[in-house]
């Protein structure tokens, strides 16, 4: 069929006189008007077939047979929550609204397997490489004097220097005056807690010490040298045979035969 | 009835009213049960299409916002329904031998046994007819013709612009009549015509 100006001229809607000139100029589009006419009739008449009874209880029936998906999603978690499961009619429509779901149903199973995951194991290098790349901390710089070692260090330098520009602690205590228990003719007598009066003890101990260890150091070395000598110029002594009484027939300092040797013997 | 009432109707049912549930079915059931009829010209095939419509529509409530008529959107959700329905039924041919007992429940008496048997051979012809044109065609055929959707119901129901519709309507309109103007001419004689008379014999 060539002609569509019918059909235009039905969807616009035109004046049925219009139509009918059409109609009357354009064969084909007359055939098709007829056809149509036809269609119609066919239609018209028929009635709406009435719906059972049963049906419009069993549609009735359809909230409490299933629950929609917002609704199936609060069940759903629910049900994953130990000692909130939803009760047993909840629980039933549920699993008839996921038995025509699949998407809820998908859900329902991928929630549901996450109990039966176990934890995955690291290959025995991402320990040392995550530790690895952790990253380090700035350390603050007044942190250096808490440390111990630096403490006694700088405790050790100060003291050095206190007794290298030649001033002794318990001499500053003595000017003071500080601590002073009371003094006699020949002696001041401080007081014992004091820790200038420790410190000077402590260098006199240390002094003495070193003095004595130095003698005793000397002492010692002058020996060792001494016997060192003495064992390097010992006079060489040539080794003296065996003193055997001899036998008959033997005299004195003759081989027994001709293989026996003597080996002489050093000592030192 | 405006589609903010069809959205508080809708939005009733959500909260779980059984009274705007009823409610609901009642305004709609009959017309769900005459689509599925259309679409299926078995009683129990159509009765069990409506549940699977009401429960489709029941399942996915929260997914209508009123922005357009509830009807509409009952039509929408239904069709694939419907046309896989419909498909199974043109596949197992049940269509091209339409039953008395299926264009029955169509037809209203007339008190007059040969306007009946011709109006039955009629409608048996209508359907026919309807089985063997695309199913885009068909559809807006039986809710324009059969249930009286308006074009924009229509059209939001099947994504469609108005016009379309309005084409796609002539198109079925126009496919039907010929399909039967074709079955007229293989026989020879006029088909009404010798419905008419084979009507006579019940007189």
């Amino acid at each position: 069929m060539s002609c569509r100006e019918i059909e235009r001229l039905l969807a616009a809607e035109a004046p049925e006189a219009e139509r009918r000139a059409h109609r009357a100029a354009c064969r084909d589009c007359e055939i098709l008007a007829r056809d149509l006419a036809t269609a119609e009739s066919l239609v018209s008449g028929l009635q709406a077939p009435a719906w059972p009874p049963r049906l419009r209880e069993a549609l009735l029936q359809i909230p409490a047979l299933t629950v929609s998906c917002e609704g199936a999603e609060m069940l759903i978690a629910s049900s994953l929550e130990p000692g909130e499961e939803p009760a047993p009619a909840e629980q039933a429509r549920l699993t008839f609204h996921m038995s025509r779901c699949d998407g809820c149903r998908e859900a329902f199973e991928t929630l549901t397997g996450m109990r039966d995951l176990t934890a995955p194991q690291p290959a025995p290098w991402v320990a040392g490489r995550i530790s690895a790349t952790r990253p380090v901390k700035p350390r603050a710089r007044w942190k250096g004097i808490l440390d111990p070692r630096a403490a006694i260090g700088f405790a050790y330098a100060a003291a050095l220097v206190v007794m290298l520009a030649g001033f002794n602690p318990a001499d500053f205590a003595r000017r003071a005056g500080a601590g002073l228990k009371y003094e006699t003719k020949n002696v001041a007598v401080v007081a014992d807690a004091s820790l200038a009066d420790r410190l000077g003890g402590f260098q006199q101990r240390a002094l003495r010490a070193v003095a004595v260890w130095r003698g005793r150091a000397g002492g010692y070395g002058r020996a060792v040298l001494t016997n060192v000598i003495a064992l390097v110029m010992r006079p060489e002594q040539r080794p003296r045979p065996p003193q055997t009484r001899p036998r008959n027939g033997e005299e004195r300092n003759v081989p027994r035969n001709e293989n026996e040797t003597s080996i002489p013997t050093w000592r030192a | 009835m405006s589609s903010n009432d069809d959205k508080g109707l809708v939005d009733r049912c959500r909260k779980g009213e059984d009274e705007a549930w009823r409610e609901l079915v009642d305004r709609f059931g009959q017309r769900v049960y005459s689509v599925a009829y259309h679409f299926t010209l078995k009683r129990e095939d159509a009765e069990e299409l409506s549940q699977e419509i009401f429960l489709k529509i029941f399942e996915n409530l929260e997914r209508y916002d009123g922005g357009f008529p509830l009807i509409a959107w009952i039509v929408s959700l239904s069709r694939n329904l419907c046309i896989d329905r419909y498909r199974r039924q043109k596949r197992e041919k049940s269509f091209r031998f339409v039953s008395d007992d299926a264009v029955l429940p169509l037809l209203r008496s007339q008190d007059d046994p040969a306007a009946d048997a011709l109006k039955k051979e009629r409608t048996k012809i209508l359907f026919s007819a309807l089985a063997e044109i695309p199913e885009d065609l068909a559809e807006i055929l039986v809710l324009r013709d059969l249930e009286g959707l308006a074009y924009d119901e229509i059209g939001r129901a099947l994504s469609l612009p108005e016009g379309t519709v309005k084409s796609r309507l002539f198109r079925a309109r126009a496919e039907v009549a010929r399909k039967v103007r074709e079955r007229h001419e293989n026989r020879g004689t006029g088909v009404l015509t010798s419905l008419a008379v084979a009507a006579g014999a019940f007189v």
